[in-house]
């Protein structure tokens, strides 16, 4: 969604991968890209908001308002919702920009977000638990935020290297139902295949009866997981 | 005056004050020139900043006397893309009108480069020409009090470490306010990002006309209006974020540059037939972004009053520096040498290599060093997608060979090899292209500079002249 104003930050690479990796397995795969004043296409499987910047963030702020009941919905029915940074802080509660000007968000998770100065960013790795399957996964944040999770929400994952959602408490994104959250670039999805496909097999398990997806040659991605993980902060 | 111990001292500090600094400036000067002498003979490249460095430590203040000493000013360049090539091309320009320019070496734009660059200088340099980093602008600004400031473009660049392109253009414009008076700043009209920012200080503007590139751009900024944040609409883009563009919504527009390059012919990677002030010309490097770097050199020109006439003529032979694009020789095949830094410049050089007939194969070399960007993932708003339908093979490079092989992965094209080993990479691609053909390398910064070294260190390699 928004992919005209979202998409300063690779987010490209990550629709590029669900959509491959979709499409390797044999899935017909339309992309459908829904901005600002647009409807959430009916039908959609998977959703991405991905990163940008605070000026591009407040500018969609009053059109979140309309997209609420849309996305919860979609999420109600089966879709799978995935945030990536400035996505992942507008899928929360509330966001605050840096000159403290603070825009209601879409309200799908129960995650509240709060910019300060100092930005938090360097190589990361978190441990993660994402419907019943673990990842490892490895990125790079890059973030003014500061995120703090309500009751509601899971975190997505611990951080052994990194400071993830605040720096203070540990944790990595947000997971609540089908929605998801992080803040990990890389772009996360080519640097975690099996990120991807976790998310594309609870996205499309409605279609395929809750089969697993057919592996894929991932050498290639292995090998940017390592170079990425050995990264020094 | 009194004749207490007080009077004493001031009436001392006054006269052996300049008498300290002079001879801490004649041992910064001195002391810079042997560093970069050593430098040089241990192999350590043009970029050291060990010089710099030294003088600061040894004589505070260097520069600002240093600058101060300059009988034809200082120019300045910064901007996220170009800042090397317009630097050098304002430098070339002046020097042709018979200045004594002084410069710094590409990549050494950091303040203690441009300390380093000052201290070598020779007696007789009168001008300095300088290209300078976007987070080190505004302590030049205030050290060097140029007598202009050309400003190129803001594009999405290494934003681990400035975040988002809008703290650049903030950074550009808090140095370009506090210019001393008189000073004339040059912008690009073209960029909607950057000429907002600066408009209310009077710039004046440079653009390129007659080049329609991509028409859905996906590897510029989100395009929206500086003034009300609605979408952008386009007249003429020239490539990524950069043409005529209006808002959707409210009255702002693009302003009319003073001066424009209009592009004739864009279609190789070393040639540009432009014309520009009633003259055509045909430089010998290519591509729009070189095209946008030539009108921002002829406009800083003009405004040193030297027409474009004039200007123009050290342009025609003039070869980008250090780096850029360079051709060379190792073990028996050719390779092209060419910097990629961002998705923009990124794409570009993709679009040349693509127009050039004797490309064979090509080398992808992606590293995450500071001077690279530490995050790599500007690679996937990069359109590798044209180099992946082209056919071309593909050989993967760098600290990062693996994420750029699976980025082309995912454009379409899976490498024929990934080799992190630069020799392995370059001798890989010897290999796979047949007789004859050129290999091209793309390289970030750090991937740039290994490559070089290493053809340099092998016994078997050697640098091919620059030839026609």
């Amino acid at each position: 969604m928004y992919p005209d104003v979202l998409r300063t930050y690779g987010d490209r690479g990550n629709v590029l991968t669900l959509l491959r990796r979709a499409e390797w397995r044999g899935f017909r795969v339309a992309l459908d890209e829904a901005t600002i004043g647009e409807s959430v296409p009916a039908g959609a499987r998977l959703i991405l908001l991905g990163g940008g910047t605070d000026r591009a963030q407040r500018t969609m702020g009053p059109d979140l308002a309309k997209r609420r009941h849309e996305l919860a919905a979609a999420a109600e029915s089966g879709a799978v919702v995935i945030g990536i940074c400035g996505g992942y802080q507008l899928l929360g509660e509330r966001f605050v920009a840096a000159d403290g000007e603070a825009i209601d968000g879409l309200g799908l998770l129960d995650a509240k977000t709060v910019t300060r100065p100092r930005r938090i960013t360097g190589p990361v790795r978190a441990v993660a638990q994402l419907w019943g399957r673990a990842l490892e996964l490895v990125g790079f944040e890059n973030h003014g935020g500061r995120t703090s999770l309500g009751p509601r929400a899971d975190p997505l994952g611990v951080v052994p290297k990194g400071q993830g959602n605040n720096g203070r408490d540990g944790t990595e994104g947000a997971l609540q139902g089908n929605v998801v959250g992080t803040y990990l670039h890389g772009p996360v999805l080519p640097l975690n295949p099996m990120f991807a496909d976790t998310l594309l097999e609870r996205a499309l398990g409605p279609l395929t009866g809750w089969e697993p997806l057919s592996p894929l040659d991932d050498s290639l991605e292995r090998r940017a997981h390592e170079a990425a993980r050995r990264m020094k902060r | 005056m009194s004749t207490t111990g007080a009077g004493t001292n001031a009436i001392a500090r006054d006269a052996i004050g300049p008498l300290l600094t002079a001879s801490h400036d004649g041992l910064a000067e001195g002391g810079a020139r042997s560093i970069r002498v050593l430098s040089r003979g241990f192999g350590l490249g043009a970029g050291t900043s060990a010089p710099g460095l030294f003088v600061e430590r040894i004589a505070p203040g260097f520069v600002a006397r240093r600058s101060a000493r300059l009988r034809d000013g200082v120019v300045l360049v910064s901007g996220t893309n170009g800042k090397t090539t317009t630097a050098a091309m304002i430098a070339s320009i002046l020097s042709a009108q018979g200045l004594d320019v002084v410069t710094n070496a590409s990549g050494a734009n950091l303040f203690r480069g441009i300390a380093g660059a000052l201290a070598v200088a020779p007696r007789s340099a009168s001008a300095g020409v300088f290209e300078v980093d976007e987070g080190a602008l505004e302590r030049v600004v205030r050290a060097t009090r140029p007598r202009m400031l050309v400003l190129t473009n803001v594009f999405r660049d290494q934003l681990d470490r400035f975040g988002e392109p809008e703290m650049v253009a903030k950074a550009l414009t808090g140095a370009a306010q506090v210019l001393p008076p008189g000073a004339v700043i040059l912008a690009n009209a073209d960029d909607p990002l950057l000429w907002p920012s600066v408009e209310h200080l009077s710039p004046s503007g440079f653009g390129v006309r007659g080049h329609r590139g991509r028409t859905q751009s996906i590897d510029g900024e989100p395009e929206l209006c500086a003034r009300c944040g609605s979408s952008l609409e386009y007249l003429e883009r020239t490539f990524a974020h950069l043409g005529q563009a209006r808002c959707s919504r409210c009255s702002w527009r693009s302003t009319t540059p003073g001066l424009t390059v209009e592009i004739r012919d864009c279609s190789g990677l070393e040639r540009l037939g432009i014309t520009t002030g009633g003259c055509e010309i045909l430089l010998r490097i290519g591509g729009v972004h070189n095209a946008y770097n030539t009108a921002a050199s002829l406009a800083a020109a003009s405004a040193l009053g030297i027409p474009p006439t004039l200007a123009i003529q050290p342009l025609q032979t003039f070869r980008p520096p250090f780096g850029r694009t360079e051709r060379l020789e190792f073990e028996g095949t050719r390779f092209l040498l060419v910097l990629m830094k961002n998705p923009a410049g990124a794409g570009a050089v993709i679009d040349q290599i693509l127009g050039e007939r004797d490309i064979a194969t090509v080398v992808v070399m992606v590293s995450d060093q500071w001077s690279d960007g530490r995050d790599v993932s500007w690679i996937w708003d990069a359109d590798f997608e044209s180099l992946a339908r082209s056919g071309l093979p593909v050989v993967t490079g760098g600290r990062r060979a693996a994420d750029a092989a699976v980025r082309l992965k995912y454009a379409g094209s899976v490498p024929r090899a990934v080799l992190p080993n630069v020799v392995g990479a370059l001798r890989r691609a010897c290999r796979i292209a047949p007789i004859g053909g050129t290999v091209a390398i793309l390289a970030t910064y750090s991937a740039m500079l290994d490559v070089r070294a290493a053809i340099f260190a092998s016994r078997v390699g050697r640098m091919a002249p620059v030839t026609g």
